[in-house]
């Protein structure tokens, strides 16, 4: 288990403010933020590298805030891996392996063993990544920091490195905290998923309801949201036995109806562009509380997926449909639309 | 003129500057091998005084180079990582002892060791007289030679990324061992060299040892000896083996240096 209560650390002029996040014994945690938001230094301070002005770092239960690294028993991988030059790669993964056969296990498991022989410096960054997890893997950590393990990998390998990561993650009951800028990784692997931006934790949720409700449009705009508005939100109906309200969101030239819990006033309508459905002409009647007009701007193929930009008067709205629906329907540049938008799938925030 | 007329004249000033500069540098040095070398090394199997000089030379050195190393590379460690209070003072005042005259040094070891001070008379009392005695010698090229030391391993240490500490310390190394498993190996050519500096600039003191401690006399005094008493000549093989002296740390040096550098990081 690891918990933050109010953390507080510095990096140089960076500072983490005020993080709190929990993570169960055997979750694991994704670590999502653009770059400088404080990722590495959210690790490096549970690790205990970092050390805290405030607040309290809490391992398997017990409070570690003022613990050195060494007595924290935590296995951390940074994104460079930082293997040591003047060792073999077997040596490297050896580092702090109690056993011998912890070694063999792990580098068995990851491939690492035919690199054992290989001087470290004539690894590619791909490989010492893969020997700098295996080298914090050998000690069997029960809990594991993963600094962007997989960003110089390629995709073969990457894959082979996550199914076998995920296995002795299940095998071990590890705790794992996993930095990453890969969105699939970040819904494959994840059980909670926490955003930090410039050094706070702007949002704690499930990777689904993570990327179906931002907490903010900066959020939603850095999960890559195809539709992120700016404008007014009122409060329509209240429910009475739920917290969510039907809201009328008026902004950027587009009128829209959501359901959510929203308090009014300056806020954001975010779409995400699988949840808009283009037809020809206006069809019969549906359940869809939005149904807007538009001429189609553009139609950007990207395999069997395409996404089309369709102009609403200031506004554009995309929406991304199967390239064999652009074909049917016959969707290019000029030709006129009609966008309908289930009241929820407009997430307000 | 041409723009590669241009080109070619202002190359051939460049290579005419760095020749004139090369020629008063090599020069004196040469000339006082070509005249005194052979005879130096002829004078090693039989001259008894120079031979004790040499002897001595190399093994006060050697000690003050050792204990500089000891000493020094824990402070060079402190400065290079920023931990050390006040370091940049710190790290000035290890520095002064490069900018002072060695006679000045010299003599401001004899304030502060001589058999009129303090600790130089409680330091006789326990029968380790610096003045006139072989521990002065390792004094006076400590005090000249140590900043040399300390300053090259400060930044043979400030070459390695700290992460690899960091790193070390997540696989469960104590702050020390990770020091002495990770760092002072990725340091070690630049520590060697450092040591080798110093040990070359200590072979070739005079100035502060002429002050401490005449006799007995090391390379660089016999020399000074000789060539007062009696004159040129008797100066030249004793000069020239103290060159040749020096001249050994320095092709280590060009030898380690061309084999190659330490990986410093990640990538």
């Amino acid at each position: 288990m690891i918990a933050l209560d109010g953390v507080t650390a510095h990096a140089g002029d960076f500072m983490l403010r005020d993080v709190t996040l929990s993570i169960a014994a055997g979750e694991w945690g994704i670590v999502l933020g653009p770059a400088g938001a404080g990722k590495t230094t959210l690790l490096e301070t549970i690790a205990g590298v970092r050390r805290t002005s405030a607040g309290r770092v809490r391992l398997r239960g017990q409070d570690v805030t003022t613990q050195a690294p060494e007595a924290r028993r935590v296995g951390m991988v940074y994104q460079h891996g930082y293997l040591f030059p003047h060792l073999s790669v077997e040596e490297n993964v050896a580092y702090a392996a109690d056993a011998r056969a912890h070694v063999r296990e792990v580098s068995e498991r990851l491939g690492v063993e035919q690199l054992f022989d290989r001087p470290v410096a004539s690894l590619s960054g791909g490989e010492r990544q893969i020997v700098a997890v295996a080298r914090a893997l050998a000690p069997a950590p029960d809990i594991l920091l993963l600094d962007e393990p997989f960003a110089a990998l390629d995709p073969r390998r990457r894959a082979r490195l996550r199914v076998e990561l995920q296995r002795m993650h299940r095998e071990r009951g590890m705790t794992v905290l996993h930095v990453t800028h890969d969105f699939t990784e970040a819904g494959t692997l994840g059980d909670i998923a926490v955003v930090l931006e410039a050094g706070r934790v702007v949002q704690v949720a499930t990777p689904s309801v993570l990327f179906r409700k931002p907490a903010t449009a900066a959020v939603a705009d850095f999960l890559g949201a195809d539709n992120v508005f700016a404008g007014q939100v009122t409060r329509s109906a209240a429910s009475g036995i739920s917290e969510l309200d039907t809201l009328l969101f008026d902004g950027e030239g587009i009128r829209l109806t959501g359901v959510g819990s929203h308090g009014g006033g300056r806020g954001h309508a975010v779409i995400r562009g699988e949840d808009v459905v283009l037809a020809r002409q206006h069809s019969m009647p549906s359940s869809a509380r939005n149904v807007l007009e538009g001429t189609v701007a553009e139609v950007a193929r990207q395999g069997v997926l395409a996404r089309v930009t369709v102009a609403m008067g200031a506004a554009t709205l995309v929406a991304v449909v199967t390239d064999a629906s652009v074909r049917e329907l016959q969707l290019a540049a000029g030709v006129v639309v009609v966008a309908s938008v289930k009241a929820t799938a407009v997430h307000v925030c | 003129m041409t723009r590669s007329a241009a080109h070619r004249t202002a190359a051939m000033s460049v290579m005419g500057g760095a020749l004139i500069l090369l020629a008063l540098l090599v020069l004196p040095v040469a000339a006082l091998v070509w005249r005194g070398g052979a005879e130096g090394v002829r004078q090693l199997g039989s001259d008894r005084a120079l031979q004790h000089a040499l002897v001595l030379t190399a093994a006060a050195a050697t000690t003050a180079t050792l204990v500089v190393v000891l000493l020094g590379t824990p402070l060079a460690y402190l400065l290079a990582r920023n931990r050390m209070p006040g370091g940049s003072v710190v790290a000035a005042l290890v520095e002064l002892p490069l900018i002072i005259p060695h006679p000045v040094a010299g003599i401001a070891l004899l304030l502060v060791f001589g058999r009129g001070s303090p600790i130089g008379a409680a330091l006789a009392r326990g029968g380790l007289g610096i003045v006139g005695s072989p521990l002065g010698i390792g004094l006076a090229m400590l005090f000249v030679a140590a900043p040399l030391y300390v300053s090259a391993a400060r930044e043979a240490i400030a070459r390695v990324e700290p992460r690899y500490e960091d790193v070390a310390r997540t696989l469960g190394d104590t702050p020390w061992r990770a020091v002495r498993r990770v760092t002072l190996p990725l340091a070690k050519r630049g520590l060697f060299a450092a040591a080798v500096v110093m040990w070359a600039r200590s072979v070739s003191e005079f100035g502060a040892i002429v002050i401490l401690t005449y006799n007995p006399k090391v390379v660089s005094v016999l020399s000074y000896d000789r060539f007062t008493a009696f004159g040129l000549d008797a100066a030249l093989p004793v000069a020239a083996v103290l060159v040749l002296l020096a001249l050994v740390p320095l092709l280590v040096l060009r030898s380690l240096r061309s084999d190659g550098h330490v990986a410093t990081s990640a990538q």
